[in-house]
């Protein structure tokens, strides 16, 4: 059949119906997000990680306060702390949290690449950004919320076992309120950070690789490594930032509240625009 | 209806599709055939816009297939039956990809049902047969209704059913008015399935026409005859442009003439023929002509082994 009566056949035209908007797009991707066992199962342990190192704490701080009575050493390094050893027991896995949950915003992007699922999600939304901001809510929010969650849970359990030894934990203090909420905060911003590394790596070894390099390889590198510049640098590695954000006081060799929550904010926002402008560019 | 003019996609120092212009009209079956690495498949990549072209545009309805509103409405893919997260199931697969377009369930349990996943829709992808993959792959292409649907390799893995059941699938949805642009190595099958057809080959157009011109246009249309007056038969034929080859007591192939000329002859001279077949497996015989010297990776086989051998697609 030749063009000019192709052309005159009744063309299929189809009611034009909505399209992608943010708000689909984000639906779409929280489908994603919890239609995956794997993706649950790493919710999961984390949350035991977390209620689990809380009780595991409360009993070791327990343990440690009762010996700075008769210990003066102990009793020293209690009064260095402002005097209040319980408020950062809920918060004691937050180290295992970031890693699982900074792993699985790795994997969220990079299982996309690897598994081909990239282009199902790129040919539905072809400008590819509202996919990756979507996402980004989705990792950032649920990382955030388990955390609080979880933290929250942690310091429940932590409470009785902390009155054993005559230990108060208030969980409605604004010290502990705020150790909370920084943690959370600073784990979803390792979630994003994980994210933006699978979105650049493609690949899930590599990506959990780079950031396990970032957080947990650097600190100890830097340590290491004799002279100045490196005990300057190590203060601006994202993992050296949450000390300064929960404390009550300035600890030493630590940035300032302030530089801490910009410096934090930098490793967030360079990789997640970098991933950004190579998403849009690179092919899928 | 997909334009595409002077595409080109460069990869490194190497070429894999070089500056090709073609038209892929609505209402009918359009086939894309190559050999392996070819382009086919980065060329239908660039126009689902995963890939950017090196230079040129593709144009889906005129208009560049990221800058449509709702592109699952305008144009559904199956690029790759591995297009899915193999730890989800079906059914969840589906959810997310409608979600992104306001795509109501009840089009999802229609796809569901049309490519016949309803048992396995609640079982992750993981234990899939190829078939099961490539079937839910042309769901999810069919998911938002659209008016353009791009198949690479679609039979790729099917029974001979589920052979048949695309054949009639994409026939069905080209006579509704809407484009469709299959690509597939099996000749055969593109034959019996295809109106038009594009070939490919080293990232070049190398033919663009009907089918049947691509089949009869080199002088290749072949014909089975049989006749019990083979010697007289084989006299009336003989002609310009003729050839007729016994292949049997009372069987001839004759290249040049269609069955109604045969025919023609036959009667006027009072022959008696019982048989008049035109060959299609042509197709194939047009295709290794046309890209002889277009294949990529030859595969340096003796002549006489099967030529699916050298076709295969990527």
């Amino acid at each position: 059949m030749s063009a000019t009566t192709t052309l005159d056949r009744r063309s299929f035209r189809n009611a034009v119906g909505p399209g992608p908007s943010f708000f689909r797009v984000l639906n779409s991707e929280f489908i994603k997000f919890r239609t995956l066992m794997s993706t649950l199962i790493l919710l999961a342990s984390t949350a035991v990680v977390m209620v689990g190192f809380g009780a595991l704490s409360a009993w070791g701080t327990g343990q440690f306060s009762e010996a700075a009575l008769s210990d003066p050493e102990a009793a020293a390094a209690i009064a260095a702390q402002g005097g209040d050893l319980a408020v950062g027991v809920p918060t004691s896995g937050i180290a295992f949290a970031q890693l699982i949950l900074g792993s699985l915003g790795v994997l969220l992007m990079s299982s996309e690449f690897t598994t081909g699922m990239a282009r199902s999600t790129f040919a539905a939304v072809p400008k590819r950004l509202p996919a990756f901001l979507a996402k980004l809510v989705v990792v950032m929010v649920s990382a955030f919320a388990l955390t609080a969650v979880s933290t929250y849970i942690a310091g429940l359990v932590s409470v009785p076992i902390l009155d054993n030894y005559k230990l108060a934990l208030d969980l409605g203090s604004s010290q502990s309120i705020k150790m909370l909420l920084v943690n959370s905060l600073y784990v979803a911003a390792v979630a994003a950070i994980g994210m933006a590394l699978g979105t650049l790596i493609r690949n899930s070894a590599g990506g959990i690789m780079s950031l396990v390099g970032l957080f947990f390889v650097a600190p100890i590198a830097f340590q290491l490594i004799p002279g100045d510049f490196f005990v300057e640098a190590r203060k601006y590695l994202p993992g050296n930032t949450i000390t300064p954000l929960t404390a009550v006081e300035h600890v030493k060799d630590t940035l300032e509240v302030w530089q801490a929550a910009l410096v934090l904010g930098a490793w967030v926002v360079v990789p997640v625009v970098l991933a950004m402008v190579l998403l849009k560019k690179r092919d899928v | 209806m997909i334009e595409a003019k002077g595409l080109t996609k460069v990869y490194g120092d190497k070429t894999a599709v070089g500056g090709v212009s073609f038209t892929v009209q609505a209402g009918q079956v359009t086939g894309f055939l190559g050999p392996n690495g070819a382009g086919k498949s980065t060329t239908m990549r660039m126009i689902m816009g995963l890939d950017a072209p090196t230079a040129g545009s593709v144009t889906v309805n005129g208009v560049p297939f990221a800058k449509h509103v709702a592109p699952l409405r305008e144009i559904g893919a199956l690029l790759d039956a591995k297009a899915v997260h193999a730890s989800r199931t079906a059914y969840n697969h589906l959810l997310a990809m409608a979600a992104t377009h306001s795509i109501p369930k009840k089009r999802i349990h229609e796809v569901i049902e049309m490519t016949g996943l309803g048992d396995v829709a609640k079982k992750k992808v993981k234990g899939f047969s190829l078939g099961m993959g490539q079937r839910l792959g042309i769901a999810a292409a069919l998911l938002g209704d659209p008016q353009t649907i791009i198949l690479d390799e679609p039979v790729n893995g099917l029974d001979p059913e589920g052979v048949v059941w695309v054949r009639n699938l994409v026939k069905y949805l080209a006579s509704e008015g809407r484009t469709v642009f299959l690509s597939s190595h099996l000749m055969s099958e593109m034959a019996l399935t295809a109106d038009h057809l594009i070939v490919i080959g080293r990232g070049k157009i190398i033919a663009d026409a009907p089918i049947r011109d691509i089949i009869t246009g080199k002088g290749h249309a072949r014909t089975r005859v049989r006749t019990d007056q083979p010697e007289r038969l084989m006299q009336l034929l003989a002609a310009n442009g003729v050839s007729v080859e016994a292949q049997d007591r009372e069987l001839l192939e004759v290249t040049g003439l269609d069955p109604r000329g045969i025919a023609r002859a036959a009667l006027d001279h009072q022959v008696m023929v019982y048989e008049l077949t035109p060959l299609q497996a042509s197709l194939e015989e047009a295709y290794m002509e046309l890209t002889k010297d277009e294949v990529e990776y030859h595969s340096h086989i003796t002549t006489g082994a099967p030529v699916s051998a050298q076709a295969g697609g990527n």
